[in-house]
């Protein structure tokens, strides 16, 4: 027994030794390894970085980030005190939030909902075709939202065969904000749909079984057993979800407003794109994506430690 | 091992750092101005420029924006070749400007499409001062065409007696007309413009738009009144289909524009007494049917489908509507026919307004070694091309061009320097004259006229069979130009001339959402949501959210400049 | 009773079904009504009657873009940066993955690298500054403009990096024994396991790259340069827009020759015809790799 013992204690040691010599040459090539993404991300992601000093200086292009004037924090206080940028604030929350929770709804619905179909052709078409949309650019789906939303678009011409008044969706400010936020429920629903039903598939059959013969009828059966099932998931994206709460998706935004939805549709990336690049803000527009980012951060982490804390997953 | 891990550990070190110090100064680099003039190979000067395009430019296979007919002239000519810094149409050229200046590197010349943009430059000291090289290298021809503008032109590019930029003209494009279906009017035998001086009254308007309605010559079964679309106070001719321009003209009053009242008072043209009588004509106009009852929800799609099935018969748009939106019209019923009229003021005048006279500027970057390239590239195209008298011996490419209908974008500036009255000119001198076959049509000298004429009498010959575009051309030349002509001859204007076309300070800030209230509260007004009463609040509306301090603005900046 | 729940059930299941089987035809109708569209000639669609069958049938639009050169072009760009950027994508994942999935004992350094991967998903330096870089290094105009900036996909290496950690240690293990070195077990034997996991951020990449249109639109100064889905957003031109602005003669008469419904409507059928392609890879490594990726982890 003994013996035994000194000859694992020996053959360890041995093997510590020669895994130490091996870790010096092994951690160096991982260290090479690492070497080629670092060096593309320290000068697409880190070299950029330099130029949140814009957002200190009133910067002029033709003296550059050295020969700019610094005005330490004005361009935030300047922010602050616009009107302009607690609307967009506003506008990008609700139309975050909004397509957050409706998304997880319509998504949660729907995964129950398709669960139940038994024809497999039909559950497996319907599939298909509801995870398409997510697939697709809002650069041609802007394009298929337009089409039907227009004032003479599909859905004014239905509102019309009702003898319903046309609504211009596209042009009008209390409008828009459901229009961004139920194309995008329509493009992800499908998508967002599989890790629920995925969920819903895990629960042991038997539950149901044992839940029907004690005559529960089917609300009741999802109610007390599939939704509970999927209640750590549901939690999980949502606090996942929650950093995205400042991206309302510039892509969506940005290829379906115009001038006389922008009391309402401006969202900060778009409100960024238009005075820091085409209104030629360099400053102002850099100070308003810091803000962003700032706050992004925050909530990236909070809801990391708030997944690990609830959920025993996350992020990073 | 330990020698090989500092080694490794060093090496990385350095090159990460040396990465960073060499990215640091490129970046900060990049503010600092080009060091000179290359030249290519050959010996010719390289012109950088930003390139405004079309999207459909229509350039024969193989010639680009930057290698052109065009392009190859001006190596040709100035012994300069140029390079595109970019090329975009839009929001996107907008862009393409910013990035430009935030990299600090402008082209050698590009075009801004605002004053506001060409101050920004201008204090950013960012662009040349082209007065001297104007003076010395601008032709008589070219000179002559700016003074045809009293200096407005000009001077809306100089700044502190220094000319900065080379503006665009714009030519006279008012008024703002009534297209009515001709043969709709044979049709019921309507009596219009008796006296034959192409003005019509509101009555007339009226009574017209009524039989219309009550016959329904265009047999759809659903005959809608006269459309407006919801710009409905859009501020100038060029674009100024389906406004209210031409009925505020009845009025002498002219929205979205700033202008001097009886007491010389700066006050806005959307405020005025007349604006509000005018809106009292179409909100009255809309509770008869007189207007289209979906008038606010119609989009331009929605409007072009009423004249295509010929649902309406009356528009109001500028002369070359025909070319882009009442063609499709053509299209549907060949026998179709529009004649255009302007709306008779209370004072027996067509009363107009002068139009913003600039817009856009060629500009050429500080320090760009051969400015007077752009003044002989203005020389070589709106001078010795635009007179050319035999563009096929002498200029054998660029008339092939002209026959191929070559977008005119694809010209190195893409603006338009014109006589103010060159529309009219040549109407009168060349189109006229040859349509009445008074003048062969190879005497002719600009090419573009010269196929509006052979277009022209193509449709004069057949009506009925010829093609959409030559229906398009006789109504837009003979019809708008010709009533454009005959009022001038006539001396039927009467001219306003707003004393403010910039931006100011808080028109920037405050101007989109003082001109939303503006389009919605018109809106409301007319279709009788709200009583034409309710003018006067908005107006104070106006003032109170940012229009008295526009106002107090434009006085300032106009008692500067005195 | 039993009748009664018969009945509801009965009911139910109808309801039920109605309900899956119209979210279905909403996903698919207004796409179907793009194709309609497209094949439709252009007065129909200017007078708005066609729904979801072509009316007077016309391939003319195909015929139109089969000449178009510029369209093409757009098309050739966007391959070519797929395949680029699927390549450099892959490459700095798998390399970068492996190394992170160990413990920081066994990979001195790891915790650093990680933390610089994650601030850089955080924090960006802005639009005009990357815009700067890339301008610096003489990128502008050129294919690499769309490649390289997004060459670290940070959300890609971090599920790899996971799958990764999921493997057996005695794979690698036995690996060690014969004498192979990181790279090679990496090669021999974390890939070839984890194929699935790899073919969904290909997937990833892929349908990223080949849907972005904004790069293009920074990056490129000159049409001929653009991306499909850039070209194609530029085709969004709204002639209101232009009557409100002021226009003038020419600029109108150009735009109305290419604002074309259906003719841009076929364009965009066109360009989401290699999505189409691969949706069958897209569907089943995608729904494998999100509930991995989630549920399991």
């Amino acid at each position: 027994m003994k013996v035994q013992t000194a000859k694992t204690a020996n053959w360890t040691n041995a093997k510590t030794v020669k895994q130490k010599r091996k870790w010096i040459t092994t951690n160096s090539m991982y260290h090479l390894m690492m070497l080629p993404g670092m060096i593309f991300l320290l000068i697409f992601s880190y070299i950029p970085m330099i130029g949140i000093i814009m957002a200190f200086q009133d910067y002029v292009p033709a003296k550059g980030m050295l020969g700019s004037e610094f005005v330490g924090m004005e361009h935030f206080i300047y922010m602050f005190q616009l009107p302009d940028i607690g609307k967009i604030f506003r506008n990008t929350m609700v139309i975050a939030f909004g397509k957050i929770l409706l998304g997880t709804f319509a998504a949660i619905i729907f995964s129950i909902l398709l669960n139940e179909i038994r024809l497999k052709f039909l559950k497996k078409s319907i599939q298909t075709v509801v995870y398409l949309p997510h697939f697709l650019s809002w650069v041609v789906l802007a394009a298929v939202v337009v089409n039907m939303f227009s004032l003479d678009g599909t859905v004014n011409q239905i509102l019309t065969f009702f003898g319903l008044d046309k609504l211009n969706f596209l042009g009008s400010n209390s409008l828009f904000q459901p229009l961004l936020i139920g194309t995008d429920v329509w493009k992800e629903f499908g998508f967002n749909s599989i890790v629920y039903l995925a969920a819903i598939t895990a629960v042991d059959p038997g539950q149901h079984e044992a839940a029907s013969i004690d005559g529960a009828n089917w609300w009741k059966r999802v109610w007390h057993i599939t939704l509970p099932s999927m209640l750590p998931i549901i939690l999980l994206l949502a606090i996942l979800s929650l950093p995205n709460i400042l991206n309302a998706g510039f892509d969506q935004v940005y290829n379906l407003y115009t001038p006389m939805v922008y009391e309402t549709g401006d969202i900060l990336d778009t409100y960024v794109y238009r005075i820091g690049l085409l209104s030629r803000e360099y400053s102002f527009g850099t100070a308003v994506g810091i803000f962003k980012s700032l706050i992004g951060m925050i909530l990236i982490i909070s809801a990391n430690e708030m997944a690990k804390k609830y959920t025993d997953r996350k992020l990073f | 091992m330990k020698k090989y891990r500092a080694l490794f550990k060093r090496m990385t070190l350095l090159s990460i750092t040396s990465m960073l110090t060499v990215s640091l100064a490129a970046c900060v680099d990049s503010s600092s101005p080009k060091d000179s003039t290359s030249t290519t190979e050959d010996g010719k000067t390289v012109i950088t420029m930003g390139r405004v395009t079309a999207a459909n430019p229509k350039l024969p296979n193989g010639d680009t924006y930057e290698n052109n007919a065009y392009t190859r002239l001006v190596e040709e000519k100035l012994d300069a070749k140029i390079v595109n810094q970019f090329e975009a149409e839009g929001e996107d050229y907008t862009r393409q400007v910013a990035l430009a200046i935030a990299s600090g590197e402008l082209p050698d010349m590009m075009r801004v499409n605002s004053r506001d943009e060409l101050k920004e430059l201008v204090e950013n000291d960012l662009i040349a001062d082209l007065t001297d090289v104007y003076n010395e290298n601008a032709s008589d021809f070219i000179k002559e065409i700016y003074d045809s503008y009293d200096g407005r032109s000009l001077d809306d590019a100089t700044f502190d007696d220094r000319l900065m930029a080379i503006p665009a003209t714009i030519g006279a494009n008012a008024p703002n007309m009534v297209w009515i279906r001709q043969d709709w009017i044979d049709e019921l035998g309507l009596e219009l413009d008796n006296d034959g001086d192409s003005l019509i009254t509101l009555a007339e308007l009226e009574n017209t738009a009524k039989a219309f309605l009550e016959n329904d010559p265009g047999d759809s079964g659903n005959p809608v009144g006269i459309p407006f679309a919801h710009w409905l106070n859009a501020g100038d001719y060029g674009g100024s289909a389906l406004t209210m321009t031409s009925i505020a003209g009845v009025f002498n009053a002219h929205p979205r524009h700033y202008i001097k009242d009886k007491n010389g008072n700066i006050t806005y043209g959307s405020t005025t007494e007349g604006t509000k009588q005018a809106l009292g004509v179409l909100a009255e106009w809309f509770n008869k049917g007189i207007i289209d009852p979906q008038f606010g929800t119609r989009t331009w799609d929605d409007i072009m489908a009423l004249l295509t099935n010929g649902q309406t018969g009356i528009v109001t748009g500028p002369w070359h509507i025909p070319d882009w939106g009442l063609s499709t019209v053509k299209g549907m019923d060949k026998n179709a026919e529009f004649v255009a009229y302007t709306l008779e003021g209370e004072n027996g005048k067509a009363n107009v307004f002068h139009e913003n006279p600039t817009g856009q500027f060629m500009v050429v970057r500080k320090d760009y070694e051969h400015p007077e390239l752009a003044i002989k590239i203005l020389n070589l195209f709106y001078d010795e091309l635009g007179n050319a008298t035999d563009l096929e011996t002498d200029y054998p490419e660029i008339a092939k061009y002209n026959e191929l209908g070559v977008d005119g974008s694809t010209r190195p500036f893409n603006i338009e320097v014109y006589k103010s009255t060159s529309t009219i000119d040549d109407f009168s001198d060349q189109i006229v004259p040859a349509v009445n076959g008074e003048i062969s049509i190879e005497d002719i000298v600009k090419a573009g006229i010269k196929t509006d004429v052979k277009t022209i009498l193509e449709y004069i010959e057949d009506p009925e069979n010829a093609e959409t575009a030559a229906w398009s051309k006789y109504h837009s030349r003979m019809k708008g130009i010709g009533l454009i002509e005959k009022l001038t001859k006539e001396d039927t204007f009467n001219w306003t001339t707003p004393v403010y076309y910039g931006t100011t300070a808080t028109m920037e800030k405050k101007g989109a959402n003082l001109l939303k209230l503006e389009e919605e509260d018109f809106i409301r007004i007319v279709i009788g949501a709200e009583p034409l009463d309710y003018f006067d609040t908005f107006v104070s509306k106006w003032k109170k959210q940012g229009g008295d301090e526009i106002i107090a603005e434009i006085e300032a900046e106009l008692a500067e400049q005195q | 009773m039993v009748e009664n729940k018969h009945i509801s059930a009965r009911i139910g299941r109808f309801v039920i079904y109605t309900i899956v089987i119209s979210s279905g035809l909403i996903c698919l109708l207004p796409l179907w009504n793009i194709v309609a569209i497209s094949f439709s000639s252009s007065e129909a669609v200017t007078a708005n009657a066609v729904g979801l069958i072509p009316v007077n049938f016309t391939t003319e639009t195909y015929k139109m873009i089969m000449e178009d050169t510029q369209f093409w072009r757009s098309f050739g760009i966007s391959v070519q940066r797929v395949f680029l950027s699927l390549i450099i994508n892959m490459i700095l994942i798998v390399l970068m993955a492996y190394p992170l999935s160990k413990s920081k004992k066994v990979f001195k350094g790891r915790n650093i690298y990680m933390n610089l991967l994650i601030f850089s998903m955080l924090f960006n330096g802005g639009m005009i500054p990357t815009f700067l870089v890339v301008k610096n290094l003489d990128l502008l105009n050129t294919i690499w403009s769309l490649v390289l900036p997004g060459a670290v996909q940070v959300f890609s290496i971090i599920l790899i990096m996971n799958f990764f950690i999921g493997i057996p240690k005695s794979l690698e293990e036995a690996a060690i024994m014969d004498g192979a070195n990181p790279l090679q077990i990496l090669v021999k034997v974390f890939i070839p396991i984890s194929l699935p996991a790899l073919a969904t951020v290909a997937l990833f990449s892929i349908v990223g790259n080949w849907n972005d249109f904004f790069s293009g639109l920074i990056y490129m100064t000159k049409v001929s340069n653009y991306p499909l889905m850039t070209y194609i957003q530029s085709l969004s031109i709204s002639i209101e827009e232009m009557l409100k602005s002021g226009a003038n003669a020419s600029s109108l008469e150009n735009t109305m020759q290419v604002s074309n419904k259906n003719l841009n409507a076929a364009k965009i059928v066109v360009s989401i015809i290699p999505l189409l392609v691969i949706y069958p890879m897209l569907q089943k490594y995608f729904i494998h790799g999100i509930v991995v990726g989630s549920v399991k982890e």
